[in-house]
């Protein structure tokens, strides 16, 4: 059987069941669970952030392997992207441990969430996984990791900033790839529209009816962390998002006077 | 005797399947593997299997049969690659892959280069060397991820011995006759 045909229930909704993880870590279903710093930029803090998106790294190295598992029928050159994507998480969940054991953390010493997997295993389809993972989670991560590098360099932390540098351009060909065979995959079946389409209703109606729970894995609503932090406008055009989708995730973001401006370069 | 052309098309075709199953059996325990450690390196080795999937079916091509050709190993072979792709624990599954898959495989490669022309079937050779150089890093990862594990992973060698002993003992697992340069030609 799949691992991503197993589900459980959370406050009401049906998701898909975690992946297998060591027993040292705690895995939150709520935000409530997640541990939270006042001060955002603390050592216990800097390393919280480093395990969050530690796991955050697993989960997408999972959700690309579980597509190669799932799809045995796409493109080749769809899958080789995938298995491309599989290597560079792999990278980039190394490189985090390494970096959270220089700054005295360790795997489980702070709650995980498994969000991402939970819904992104809820599509039946290749195009809505790549939509709902690589388009939304991982184009948010950008926006985020677009921000937070300098942020890390403000605090003197050079090094965890380079291994965000590297990971945003990693990324970024993870995002560019789904949108273009998210085009070309459309444009052969038109049907799959209607798979992207109820994909991307289903992780908002997820969001609303977990409140928060968005929270247990980026720590705030992605909406709130595009108003924080802003839209990688530059990297999203890397990434292959048009002019006209960049703008409504502006507008979508709260920045409509940007987006009406036009998307800065 | 040597290997003439349609047959090595078509044992380049069979590694191509087995590469494929290597990365489809590595993705499907990505998720359902506990250790982090073990995730990572399977992540990684992904890649690896596609690579060498890939260099293969644009290989076969250039031997006169379809772009990407692939053939399933005879049925003895195959099963024994699915038991060996059916275990579950995490210490069984680093065995089956880098004590038994791969040393396996590395074996059949060499037979091959032994069996073809390192002139006339270079490019063959060229792709076969870089896998066989990629198999002894990914050999090497995986001992260092044992070693870092040492204290909670069990390792059993005898099962890994009898496993090796099961695939080793198969000769021949390549389907004969395909006719896969002539699909090509009739396609033409």
């Amino acid at each position: 059987m799949s691992a991503s045909s197993n589900r459980k229930t959370v406050q009401g909704v049906t998701l898909c069941a975690d992946p297998a993880r060591e027993p040292c870590f705690r895995v939150a279903q709520l935000d409530n669970e997640m541990q939270k710093f006042e001060n955002g930029m603390s050592e216990d803090a800097r390393r919280e952030r480093l395990h969050r998106h530690m796991n955050n790294e697993m989960g997408a190295l999972e959700i690309a392997a579980q597509c190669l598992a799932d799809f045995p029928e796409s493109p080749w050159d769809l899958r080789m992207q995938l298995a491309r994507q599989a290597f560079d998480e792999s990278r980039h969940v190394h490189g985090l441990h390494q970096r959270l054991r220089q700054l005295g953390g360790y795997k489980g010493e702070f709650p995980i969430g498994n969000f991402e997997w939970a819904v992104t295993n809820m599509c039946d389809t290749l195009a809505a996984r790549l939509a709902i993972q690589n388009r939304t989670f991982e184009a948010g991560q950008m926006d985020l990791l677009g921000s937070l590098r300098q942020i890390w360099r403000s605090v003197g932390d050079e090094r965890t900033a380079e291994v965000l540098e590297h990971i945003l351009a990693d990324e970024i060909n993870h995002v560019r790839f789904a949108n273009q065979w998210i085009r070309k995959l459309v444009q052969a079946d038109r049907r799959l529209l209607l798979k992207v389409a109820s994909a991307v209703r289903f992780l908002a109606d997820t969001n609303s009816a977990l409140a928060g729970e968005t929270s247990a894995n980026s720590g705030e609503t992605s909406a709130e962390q595009h108003k924080k932090l802003g839209i990688n406008v530059e990297d999203r055009r890397h990434a292959d998002f048009s002019d006209d989708e960049i703008n409504e995730i502006l507008r979508q973001a709260g920045m409509s006077s940007l987006a009406s401006a036009g998307a800065p370069a | 005797m040597g290997l003439i052309l349609r047959e090595k098309a078509e044992h380049l075709a069979t590694f191509r399947w087995l590469e494929v199953f290597l990365m489809e059996t590595l993705a499907r325990w990505v998720p359902t593997t506990p250790e982090m450690e073990v995730k990572v390196l399977m992540g990684r080795h992904i890649w690896d299997a596609a690579q060498h999937a890939d260099a293969l079916g644009k290989r076969t091509f250039e031997l006169r049969a379809p772009m990407h050709y692939t053939l399933a190993p005879l049925p003895l072979h195959l099963s024994t690659m699915n038991e060996l792709a059916s275990v579950e624990d995490t210490t069984g599954r680093l065995q089956s892959v880098y004590d038994v898959i791969l040393p396996g495989l590395a074996a059949r490669y060499q037979q091959y280069l032994q069996n073809s022309d390192s002139l006339l079937d270079e490019p063959s050779f060229r792709v076969i060397e870089g896998i066989l150089n990629d198999y002894a890093r990914m050999r090497k990862e995986s001992e260092e991820v044992r070693a870092e594990l040492r204290e909670t992973l069990v390792f059993d060698p005898e099962r890994a011995e009898r496993w090796s002993r099961q695939e080793s003992a198969i000769s021949d697992f390549v389907v004969q006759g395909s006719g896969a340069t002539l699909a090509r030609e009739a396609s033409a």
